[in-house]
C-alpha cells in the first residue's frame, strides 16, 4: 500500500470526528464526482462545464427507482453508474469533436437542456420542489439510515472507486490520455483513434459521476433540482481545481477543503460566497496546481515539516 | 434513544465507534435548542436576514429563555436549496441538538425540510404558500403559520371585485412552484363566483428577471386586471415591468401573496399605483401585539416588518407559548400543545387547527396609496379589509394528520 | 439590442485574451448598482449613464492589470476559476455595499410609460434602450474597422504573434481590450437599471445570455456577436409567444444546436 493511500484512510476515520458524519460522507460522495471529472480535466485535457448532466439524471433514474420500486443499494448504484455511463456517452459523442472555448460550452449548452427537462418534467422529477422520499433501503441487516452506517458504506464505495481510479489512470489507457493531453496532434499521429478515447474518459467519468449522484440522493433522501444544474458542474470543477488537478488524489483534497470550508464559512458569516472568491483568486495566482502543488512546493522548502 | 445510538455503532464495527461521538457530546440536554434556517444565499437571500432579525426579537423578549432553560439559537443558511437546506438541517439535528426547527422561506424547499422533520421527528414551523404542509403531505410534525390559499384567495377576489366590480378579465402570472399552483387554484376557483374569466394564466420560473415577454403576452390580452401570484424579487421584477409597459396605473395590479413592505418598498411610488396587495402582516394592523412589535422593530431598524420578519417573529412566538402551555420541551408534548393552540398575536386571534396544522387567522388586503396621499416615504397602503374564510372542508387535502 | 451590447464586450475579451471571463456579468451588475448610486446623488439620470460605464471600465483595467494579465498562459480552467472568483467577490462586495435587498432605479420621465403600438403595447425606456444600444453598438464597430487602433485590435483577434511582432505592446492592447469590454457591460448594466431594477444576483441570467451571443456568433467574431445577440433576443420573443416556460431553455437549445452543426458559430470563420 502506497502511503498516500494511507493517508486517505488516515482521512476516512479522522474526518467524522472534525465535522458531521453527514457532512464527511458528502465529502467522500464529492470526491468520487471529483475523481470522475478529473481523469476528463486533470488527465485528458477536456474542461468538461457540465458534470452535473450525469450527476443529477442518475441520481433522478434511481431515486425514482428506490422510492416506486424499492430497489436494493448496490442494484440503485449499479442503476446509477449505468445511467452516468450512457448520459455521458451521449454527451460526450456530441462534445469529443470541439475543442477549447467551443467544447466548454457545447457541454454547458447541453447541461442546461437537461436541467430544462428536470425542471419542466415536474410529475416525475417534482421540478423546483426537487424529488424527495429517497430511502436507504436497508442491505444484508444493515440499517443505513444510521448516519454511521451509511458513512462507512459510502467510505467502501469511495475506496473501491478510488483504488479503481489509480488502475485506469496506471493503465496504457491513462497514459494514452495524458499524452492527448500533453499533445493531441502528436497522439493522433501516432496512431491512437483521440476522439474514441476522449469519448471513453467521458464515459467512465460519467460512471462515476453517476455513482455518486446516487449516493447523494441517498444521502439526503432528496433529488434536488439543483444537483443537475450548472452550479454543481461548476462546484465540482472548482473543488477539483483548487485540490490540483494534476495528481490523482487532487480531487479528494479539493473535495474535503471545498465542501469543508464553505459549510464551516457558511455558519460564521452570511458572506461566505466572497471569501470563497478571495480563495479562488488566490489559488488561481499563486498556487496554480491547487493544494497539491502548494504542498509539493513547502515541501521543498522544509521537507521536514512537509514530507512528500 | 441512547441505548440505540450505541446498538448501532456496534453494529458499525469497532473502526467507525468513535464516529458518532460528537454528535452526542456537543447535543446537551440542559437547554432548549431552536434551528431558524434562513436563506442568506440563493433566489431569497435578501429574506434571509430579515426573518433572523425577527426570529431573534421574538427569543429576546423573553431573555432568551423558555421553562427556565436556556435557549441555544441555531441558524443555517439554506441557500434557497433543498439540499443545501435538508443537508444544513440534518446536520443541525444531529450535530446541534435542534428538536425545534423554523423556516425556511421557500415553500418548495420547506417540503423538503418537512420530510426532514418527519424522519427526525422535530417540530418544524414554516411560513408560506404551499398548502401541502396543512394539506396532500401533512404530517405530525410540521405546522403552516401563513394564512391557507383558500383564504388569501378569497380576501384578495371578493375585496378587489367589491373595490372594482367591473374589472372581470384577468391575466395571471404564476410563479411556478407548488405556492403558485395553490393560490392560482384558489383564485380560479373564488373568482368562478364572481364571474370572473380569466384570459391568461402564464407560469413562470422561481427567480425569473426578464417579465417582457410575460409581460407582452398579458398586455396583448388587454385584461381588466392583472394579477401576479408570486413573491419577493419576482414580484418586485413583475410589477416595475408591467408599469414599464405602461399597463398601471391604467390597468390595476393585484399582487396576491406579497411580503408587504419589503416589497414594496423595492418599487418607486410611481409603480405602487393603482397597485393592490394581499398579504400575510401589514405594519398598520391594528392588534395590540402588532402595534409593540412594529415599534420595538422600527427603533432597530428604520424599515417597518413586513411579512417575512413579521412571521418568523410570529412563529417563534406561537412555539413558546406552544412551550408554555405544554410546560416541556419534549417534542411530542409540543406537537400536542401547539394542536389547538390559541393565541391572539400580531395578525390578530389565531388558531391552530389540529386537524391539519393550518393556522387559522386573518389576512391582509391592501390598496396602495398614491404619491401624493402618502403622508410619509413609508406610508405604503391601506389596509381596506380582512379575511379570515377557512379552507372548506371537501378542499382539505389532509385527511389524516397521522401519528408520531 | 442589449444582448448584443452584452455579446459585444464579452466577444470583445474573449476573441482577444482568449478567456473565458465568467466576471462580466457580475460587471454588468456593477454597472447598474453606480448608475443608481450616480444618478441619484447627482440626481441626473443622463450624467450617470454617462459615469457609471466609465467606472465599470476604469474596474477593468484594474482586473486585467493586476489579474488577467497573469493568466494568459494557464489553461482556460484556471482562467475560469479566476474570473468565477471575481465574479463572488463582486456580487457579495454589492450585497455589502449596497445590502441585499434589491430597489427599483425609475426611468427619466421622458421616457416612462408605454407606447400603444395598436397590436401591443412598448414602453418607451425600452425603445430608447434599443436606440442606445444599437447606437453604442454601431460606434463601437466603427471604432474597430474605421481606427488605426480598432484595426490593431481586430489584428491581435486573428493573430497575436504577428501584432507583437510588429512592435506593438500587446499587453497595452489586451489591457485595454479588458477596459473596453467591461464598459460595454457597465452601460449595459447601466441602461438595465430602469427596466429590472437592481438586486446583486441581476448579472447571473446575463452572463449564460452574453456567452451564448458569444458562442453563437463565433469567438472573436464581432459583427457575428451582435447579430447573434438581435437573432437571439427575436428567438426569444417567439418562442415566448407559444411556450413561454422555454423561453430561456430555447436560448441554450439553440447553442447546442449551432455549436454542433457549425461549431464555429453562425457566422465564425474558423
Amino acid at each position: 500500500m502506497t502511503r498516500p493511500l494511507i493517508l486517505v484512510l488516515a482521512a476516512i476515520v479522522l474526518l467524522p470526528i472534525a465535522v458531521r458524519p453527514a457532512i464527511a460522507t458528502e465529502i467522500w460522495i464529492f470526491a468520487i464526482f471529483g475523481l470522475g471529472l478529473n481523469l476528463l480535466l486533470g488527465y485528458t485535457g477536456l474542461l468538461s462545464f457540465g458534470q452535473s448532466t450525469f450527476f443529477g439524471s442518475a441520481a433522478y433514474v434511481a431515486g425514482w427507482l428506490l422510492k416506486h420500486y424499492g430497489i436494493n443499494v448496490f442494484f440503485a448504484l449499479g442503476v446509477g453508474l449505468g445511467v452516468g455511463a450512457l448520459s455521458a456517452l451521449v454527451v460526450g459523442y456530441l462534445c469529443v469533436q470541439r475543442s477549447g472555448l467551443y467544447f466548454i460550452m457545447l457541454t454547458f449548452a447541453l447541461n442546461q437542456l437537461f436541467y430544462f427537462v428536470a425542471y419542466q418534467w415536474t410529475s416525475v422529477t417534482g421540478g423546483e420542489d426537487g424529488m424527495p422520499g429517497i430511502p436507504r433501503p436497508a442491505f444484508l441487516g444493515i440499517d443505513f439510515s444510521n448516519p454511521i452506517n451509511y458513512y462507512v458504506f459510502v467510505c467502501a464505495i469511495f475506496l473501491l472507486f478510488l483504488l479503481l481510479m489509480k488502475r485506469i489512470v496506471e493503465s496504457p489507457l491513462g497514459k494514452i490520455l495524458i499524452a492527448i493531453r500533453e499533445n493531441e496532434i502528436r497522439a493522433g499521429a501516432v496512431g491512437f483513434h483521440v476522439p474514441r478515447f476522449k469519448l471513453l474518459a467521458f464515459v467512465i467519468g460519467g460512471a462515476f459521476s453517476g455513482v455518486a449522484g446516487v449516493l447523494y440522493a441517498m444521502l439526503f433522501g432528496i433529488v434536488p433540482l439543483e444537483s443537475i444544474s450548472f452550479v454543481t458542474s461548476g462546484n465540482v470543477v472548482f473543488a477539483t481545481l483548487i485540490g490540483g488537478s494534476g495528481s490523482l488524489y487532487g480531487p479528494l483534497i479539493g473535495s474535503v477543503v471545498f465542501i469543508w470550508l464553505s459549510e464551516s464559512m457558511s455558519n460564521v458569516w452570511a458572506r461566505w460566497p466572497l471569501l470563497l472568491g478571495v480563495a479562488f483568486v488566490i489559488v488561481v495566482l499563486f498556487f496554480r496546481g491547487g493544494v497539491v502543488e502548494a504542498w509539493n512546493r513547502l515541501a521543498l522548502k522544509s521537507p521536514k515539516w512537509f514530507p512528500k | 434513544m441512547g441505548q440505540m445510538k450505541r446498538r448501532d455503532i456496534l453494529k458499525a464495527g469497532v473502526g467507525a465507534a468513535a464516529l458518532g461521538f460528537p454528535a452526542l457530546i456537543r447535543a446537551q440536554p440542559k437547554e432548549v435548542v431552536i434551528l431558524g434556517l434562513w436563506d442568506q444565499t440563493g433566489a431569497f437571500a435578501d429574506v434571509g436576514p430579515l426573518n433572523d432579525r425577527g426570529m431573534r426579537m421574538a427569543l429576546e423578549e423573553r431573555g432568551m429563555k423558555v421553562l427556565g432553560k436556556p435557549i441555544k439559537y441555531v441558524t443555517r443558511d439554506g441557500a434557497t436549496q433543498a439540499g443545501t437546506s435538508t443537508r444544513r438541517t440534518e446536520e443541525a439535528i444531529d450535530g446541534e441538538g435542534a428538536r425545534f426547527v423554523i423556516g425556511p422561506w421557500s415553500s418548495g424547499v420547506a417540503l423538503a425540510v418537512s420530510e426532514v422533520a418527519k424522519r427526525k421527528k422535530v417540530v418544524h414551523l414554516f411560513s408560506g404558500g404551499t398548502e401541502d404542509i396543512s394539506g396532500a403531505r401533512c404530517h405530525r410534525y410540521s405546522f403552516q403559520w401563513a394564512a391557507s390559499p383558500y383564504t388569501a384567495a378569497k380576501t384578495v377576489v371578493d375585496n378587489f371585485m367589491k373595490a372594482n366590480p367591473k374589472a372581470k378579465r384577468w391575466h395571471l402570472l404564476v410563479a411556478d412552484y407548488a405556492f403558485g399552483w395553490s393560490v392560482e387554484k384558489y383564485i380560479k376557483e373564488v373568482g368562478k363566483s364572481h364571474g370572473l374569466e380569466f384570459v391568461g394564466a402564464d407560469r413562470h420560473p422561481l427567480g425569473e428577471r426578464e417579465f417582457s415577454n410575460y409581460v407582452q403576452k398579458a398586455a396583448a390580452n388587454r385584461p381588466d386586471a392583472v394579477a401576479m401570484i408570486n413573491f419577493g424579487g419576482d414580484a418586485v421584477a413583475g410589477a416595475r415591468e408591467i408599469f414599464n409597459f405602461g399597463l398601471t396605473p391604467k390597468v390595476p395590479l393585484i399582487m396576491s401573496w406579497s411580503s408587504g413592505v419589503e416589497e414594496l418598498v423595492q418599487l418607486a411610488p410611481e409603480i405602487r399605483d393603482n397597485l393592490w396587495v394581499g398579504t400575510n402582516f401589514y405594519y398598520t394592523a391594528d392588534t395590540p401585539a402588532a402595534k409593540a412589535f412594529v415599534k420595538a422593530y422600527q427603533a432597530q431598524h428604520k424599515l417597518p416588518p413586513g411579512y417575512a420578519p413579521s412571521a418568523a417573529y410570529s412563529m417563534t412566538r406561537m412555539l413558546l407559548a406552544g412551550f408554555d402551555k405544554a410546560k416541556s420541551d419534549d417534542v411530542q408534548a409540543v406537537v400536542k400543545a401547539l394542536e389547538g393552540l390559541e393565541m391572539n398575536d400580531i395578525v390578530g386571534p389565531m388558531k391552530v387547527d389540529g386537524s391539519t396544522h393550518q393556522t387559522l387567522r386573518p389576512y391582509f388586503f391592501l390598496r396602495c396609496k398614491p404619491k401624493s396621499a402618502m403622508k410619509h416615504e413609508l406610508d405604503f397602503a391601506d389596509v381596506i379589509a380582512t379575511g379570515n374564510t377557512p379552507l372548506p372542508k371537501e378542499y382539505a387535502a389532509c385527511k389524516d394528520i397521522g401519528s408520531f | 439590442m442589449l444582448y448584443a451590447l452584452m455579446g459585444l464586450g464579452l466577444s470583445l475579451i474573449t476573441g482577444i485574451l482568449n478567456i473565458p471571463n465568467f466576471a462580466h456579468g457580475a460587471l454588468f451588475a456593477v454597472g447598474a448598482y453606480l448608475l443608481a448610486t450616480v444618478a441619484g446623488f447627482l440626481g441626473n439620470f443622463w450624467l450617470g449613464l454617462l459615469i457609471a460605464p466609465i467606472g465599470v471600465a476604469f474596474l477593468g483595467l484594474i482586473i486585467e492589470y493586476a489579474g488577467v494579465r497573469r493568466l494568459y498562459a494557464a489553461g482556460h480552467d484556471y482562467q475560469l476559476l479566476f474570473t468565477f472568483g471575481l465574479a463572488l467577490i463582486l456580487s457579495e462586495g454589492i450585497i455589502l455595499v449596497w445590502g441585499p435587498v434589491g430597489f427599483s432605479h425609475l426611468p427619466p420621465p421622458v421616457l416612462r410609460g408605454g407606447l400603444d403600438l395598436g397590436f401591443t403595447f412598448y414602453p418607451k425606456y425600452r425603445l430608447f434602450v434599443m436606440l442606445a444600444a444599437g447606437f453604442l453598438v454601431l460606434l463601437t464597430w466603427l471604432f474597430l474597422e474605421k481606427t488605426r487602433y480598432g484595426a490593431i485590435m481586430r489584428a491581435g483577434i486573428e493573430n497575436k504573434e504577428m501584432v507583437s511582432l510588429l512592435g506593438i505592446d500587446i499587453h497595452r492592447l489586451f489591457t485595454v481590450a479588458f477596459a473596453l469590454g467591461a464598459y460595454l457591460a457597465g452601460i449595459a448594466g447601466a441602461l438595465t437599471a430602469p427596466i429590472r431594477g437592481l438586486s446583486p444576483g441581476m448579472g447571473v441570467d446575463m452572463l449564460g445570455i452574453a456567452f451564448v451571443v458569444v458562442a453563437l456568433g463565433g469567438l472573436g467574431n464581432l459583427l457575428g456577436a451582435i447579430a447573434a445577440g438581435v437573432l437571439i433576443g427575436v428567438a426569444q420573443a417567439i418562442v415566448a409567444a407559444y411556450w413561454i416556460e422555454a423561453s430561456t431553455a430555447v436560448i441554450f437549445a439553440v447553442m447546442a444546436l449551432v455549436l454542433l452543426v457549425r461549431p464555429q458559430g453562425l457566422f465564425g470563420i474558423r
